[in-house]
């Protein structure tokens, strides 16, 4: 069992160490064939905002070597619809759910995190993207504001090319874990249009690689959550190694369900080889 | 919808493209015409997408893909698959075409490649003892479906851009004399005939009613579960997913 939050008294333990992360199963409910809830320690839910939101116009996925650019928009039904239609399925599966917060206005995610008083019981944990263009002092006023209004564990998700500029910072504010975390943006050209959006895919993983080694070397009081890139054991051991305490995949998930599988079932029979 | 590996058993010329069958028993058994496969294409992480085919053959064992010659390197690399290969697959995605029961004629209309993704369900409708009637355009007559391919009973219009074979032009030219006559349609072309089609319809029957046209809406998916929300169009009055809504939508929703 690992706690991702060792610091929060709620605490949130996983039985193993892979996490289904942004919207790699929807809401918790898209699963791809052959891939179940009870193969990861942790559900990590698509983005969830305020109100509802319409999400980009297509074109929105672009193929790159390696990997592609997927830009939805933060295409979503908004917190009100996502858990009229989900708790009852959270509350049935036996893997904690987190939420993925962002934000619109400012205070978007303090009040959206308010607001699951209610479902505290269901939920193991709040997501906050921290967006790729916020200093030191934007980057703590966000998680502090979720701070104040809810216990649940708070996991921030951090930009792989300023995760250790932004790390401390966050901790600080009361972040109970760190994900690194969001890939870089970039941008291709798809049918005389652009997708320009976060890089997904293996591609990711010597940036996540980076930020990981970066964050190794900062003794932060926080566990670490690897996520951009991973496909196989091996990428996964590389990131517990560089000091990771879980690894989340979503492209994995999409592109190959089995692989996904074998994955989970290799990593919690590594960790069970591990405490032996 | 499952993930199998499909074993590559033949491969054909089909018109202009390559057409490669693939045994897949537990796939093919729940595969509807329309509906989508996603194929993994190359050795390792390259391309990463998986590439998204109709298939324009399926029976209860195997189905058939059609490869058009395109700068794709996902497609070049299916191409050279040899017999015995194994392919990656992950299907069936999406609702397929809906065969309409009450319907007796049935006007099926296919726009340049995408005809090809017509045939398993002119197939099944000409079994089923329905008066069918296929009408398709290509630019020329090596891209047309070959007549040989087609149940007996089918009554088969070709249009072609260059004139080598059929009427000379495209498809909407076909429509006014072969609307009236139709109970039902089923259509796989492109936005801009399905625009033409709404039209038409709209001329030949005063109101186009609800269930009367079917239309495959053609795009690449990455999940095909609705997990990605890479597909999600403007469509049905909202922005929807294709690949849970779709890709076979009532015509009245496309064109909405
Ligand atoms: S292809 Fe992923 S949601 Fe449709």
């Amino acid at each position: 069992m690992i706690n991702l939050a060792p610091h929060n008294k709620l605490g949130l333990i996983i039985d193993s160490p892979l996490i289904a992360g942004s919207g790699a199963a929807g809401y918790g409910a898209a699963w791809p064939p052959g891939l179940h809830a009870e193969d990861f320690g942790l559900i990590i839910t698509a983005p969830i905002s305020a109100t509802p939101r319409k999400g980009k116009a297509q074109p929105r996925l672009a193929e790159i070597p390696a990997g592609f650019l997927l830009e939805t928009g933060d295409h979503n039904p908004g917190l009100r619809r996502v858990l009229a239609s989900h708790v009852k399925t959270w509350r049935k599966l036996k893997t904690p759910v987190a939420l993925s917060l962002v934000g619109g206005e400012p205070g978007d995610r303090a009040w959206m995190a308010a607001h699951l008083e209610d479902v505290e019981d269901v939920i193991a944990g709040v997501e906050l993207p921290i967006p790729e263009t916020v200093n030191l002092g934007e980057a703590g006023a966000l998680i502090a504001a979720v701070r104040r209004v809810t216990p649940l564990p708070i996991l921030a998700r951090l930009p792989l090319t300023r995760a250790a500029y932004l790390a401390k910072t966050c901790v600080v504010a009361g972040a109970d874990a760190l994900i690194v975390g969001a890939p870089p943006p970039a941008a291709y050209p798809v049918d005389g249009d652009w997708v320009e959006a976060p890089l997904g895919g293996p591609i990711v993983l010597p940036f996540t690689l980076r930020a990981l080694r970066q964050l190794r070397d900062m003794s932060l009081d926080a566990p670490v959550i690897a996520a951009g890139g991973v496909q196989t054991l091996d990428d996964a051991l590389l990131c517990l190694e560089l000091g990771a305490m879980a690894v989340q995949i979503r492209s994995l998930a999409w592109r190959d369900p089995a692989a996904a599988h074998r994955l989970a079932l290799n990593i919690r029979s590594f960790m069970d080889a591990e405490d032996n | 919808m499952i993930q199998t590996r499909a074993l590559l058993e033949a491969r054909e010329e089909a018109g202009s493209a390559l057409s490669l069958r693939l045994r897949a028993p537990d796939l093919a058994a729940q595969l509807v015409p329309g509906q989508a496969v996603l194929i993994q294409t190359g050795w390792g992480y390259d391309p990463f997408l998986r590439r998204t085919f109709h298939p324009i053959a399926i029976d209860s064992e195997s189905f058939a893909i059609r490869l058009a010659v395109d700068g794709d390197r996902g497609r070049a690399w299916l191409r050279l698959a040899q017999p015995g290969a194994e392919l990656d697959c992950l299907g069936p995605v999406g609702k397929g075409f809906i065969l309409p029961s009450r319907a007796r004629r049935i006007l099926c209309l296919g726009g340049g490649d995408a005809a090809w993704t017509l045939l398993p369900l002119v197939q099944r409708a000409a079994a089923l003892g329905h008066a069918v009637t296929l009408a398709t355009d290509a630019l020329s007559k090596r891209q047309t479906i070959p007549a040989a391919m087609l149940p007996i009973s089918v009554e088969y219009h070709i249009a072609t851009i260059d004139g080598s074979a059929g009427r000379k032009g495209a498809l909407s030219a076909l429509l006014p004399e072969l609307l009236p006559w139709a109970d039902a349609v089923i259509a796989a072309a492109d936005m801009d005939f399905y625009r033409q089609l709404g039209r038409a319809i709209e001329a030949a029957r005063v109101l186009p009613p609800k269930g009367y046209a079917q239309a495959l809406y053609q795009m690449n998916f990455l999940c095909g579960t609705g997990a990605c929300q890479a597909c999600a169009v403007d469509i049905a009055g909202g922005r929807r997913r294709v690949c849970l809504r779709g890709p076979v939508f009532d015509l009245v929703d496309i064109l909405r």
